[in-house]
């Protein structure tokens, strides 16, 4: 009865701080997509070729915690089978995220381009409700003669 | 060429949905099979074992080295113990394989327990307790319906196959939350099958005790005694009524006292008084 009782509070409070945190996240990761859309990031590998890029490797990368609602969910969908659909947003955060501290970390160079954007994915905790690791890397092209701006203060 | 990033749509990535609708449908789902499952492994582990010979059940326990009852327990009182289960079983109408045997042990819990192969045992604190012959013997009678209705070994292959089904279930499902979940489910639809089980024993107890004795006084001792104690729990009825393995004590104080209306067992009548000795028994050597 009493494990039935914890079981219970962890659900309710993963729902509640889970929700909560998850749509301050997506305000947030759609009004930073909007401020960051000149800066485009393509996965080609092409560059334009008419300007002697300099070349730098940026990354971004993030941590996302599921919440005990969320991973209680997808273990009984794991019984029936089906879309994991608590997990979709909370890999959808992470992977918008990385792209973002990417970008930043590009702007900060003062890229004009991100070429090559790749994703990379691990899962952080075997443990409780688990986290996972998204990493976006490319490669920031920007002029030469492009003074380099020091904004990481600001990501 | 032209490079540039567009605000996606939402929602490709996502799916538009309450996150509470998943939950429910799930939740209700896996509730309804935890139940199924364990009703219908009670049902047939039950089915199953109660097909097998009493005499399996005796082998059974003879592989076994399980010690029952305490080693030094006085010999007068296991005598008297089991010669009452002999008195008492003439009213339950015994098919000749069955053999009950009774046991006595010193530990001070209240507390009396039917096991495979017909094998009783008697805590000292409940016989301690015991007012009068009548009382006892309707504990009695109460256990050895269960042999004969052979509720321990159907017990164990209705609760042992739902137990490895639901350790298959909830293993697969990685919280520590939903295998809680779903085994406490899963324990609640077994207790209803034990409770009815105990049910069965009471009425076949409680005519038997009317045969033997021809009246049925002080057949409640035990549940009056037991709710006694039971009075200061801080458990709300409703709940300890849905998830306890056993009937509660005014509910079969009331199903008694029914039972013995419809049937016409009078309810009044000269108690049988234990032997002399029996306090002394309880500590002898």
């Amino acid at each position: 009865m009493i494990e039935l009782g914890i079981a219970v509070v962890l659900v309710v409070t993963g729902y509640i701080f889970g929700s909560a945190a998850e749509r301050r996240h997506f305000k947030s990761i759609v009004q930073r997509e909007q401020e960051m859309n000149e800066l485009a990031a393509v996965a080609s590998r092409f560059p334009p070729q008419d300007t002697a890029w300099r070349q730098q490797l940026v990354t971004g990368n993030v941590v996302i915690a599921s919440d005990y609602f969320k991973t209680f969910t997808a273990s009984l969908i794991n019984i029936f089978g089906g879309k994991v659909t608590p997990f979709e947003s909370l890999i959808d955060r992470a992977r918008r995220e990385a792209l973002l501290r990417m970008k930043a970390n590009a702007k900060s160079l003062g890229a004009d381009y991100v070429f090559n954007v790749k994703y990379n994915t691990s899962r952080i905790s075997q443990f409780g409700a688990g986290a996972i690791e998204v990493m976006a890397y490319g490669t920031a092209l920007s002029t030469p003669d492009q003074p380099v701006l020091n904004v990481t203060d600001e990501v | 060429m032209k490079f540039e990033n567009r605000q996606p749509r939402e929602g490709i990535n996502t799916t538009r949905e309450h996150p509470l609708k998943r939950f429910a449908i799930v939740l209700g789902s896996a509730a309804v099979l935890v139940t199924l499952l364990v009703v219908s492994l009670q049902l047939a582990g039950g089915w199953i074992a109660r097909k097998v010979p009493f005499r399996y059940e005796q082998l059974a326990l003879e592989q076994t080295d399980i010690q029952l009852g305490s080693d030094n327990a006085s010999e007068a009182l296991t005598a008297w113990l089991n010669q009452l289960a002999e008195k008492v079983a003439h009213g339950l109408d015994m098919p000749e394989e069955i053999e009950i045997t009774v046991h006595y042990d010193r530990d001070n819990v209240f507390n009396a327990f039917a096991t495979i192969g017909g094998q009783l045992v008697f805590y000292r604190g409940l016989l301690s307790q015991m007012p009068n012959e009548n009382a006892l013997a309707m504990v009695m009678a109460h256990e050895i319906a269960h042999v004969l209705h052979r509720d321990p070994l159907a017990g164990l292959g209705g609760g042992l196959s739902s137990m490895l089904a639901l350790t298959a279930l909830t293993g697969q499902s990685g919280t520590g939350a939903a295998a809680s979940i779903l085994n406490q489910t899963g324990l609640l639809t077994g207790v209803q099958f034990t409770r009815s089980m105990e049910n069965a024993a009471d009425r076949a107890a409680l005519a038997a005790v009317n045969t033997v004795y021809g009246h049925i006084n002080g057949a409640d001792t035990l549940f009056r005694l037991t709710g006694a104690e039971r009075d200061d729990s801080a458990i709300p009825t409703w709940l300890e009524r849905f998830a306890s393995t056993h009937p509660l004590d005014d509910d079969r104080v009331r199903a008694i006292r029914q039972m013995a209306d419809e049937r016409g067992y009078a309810s009044s009548g000269a108690l049988t008084p234990l032997p002399a000795q029996f306090k002394q028994w309880l500590d002898d050597e």
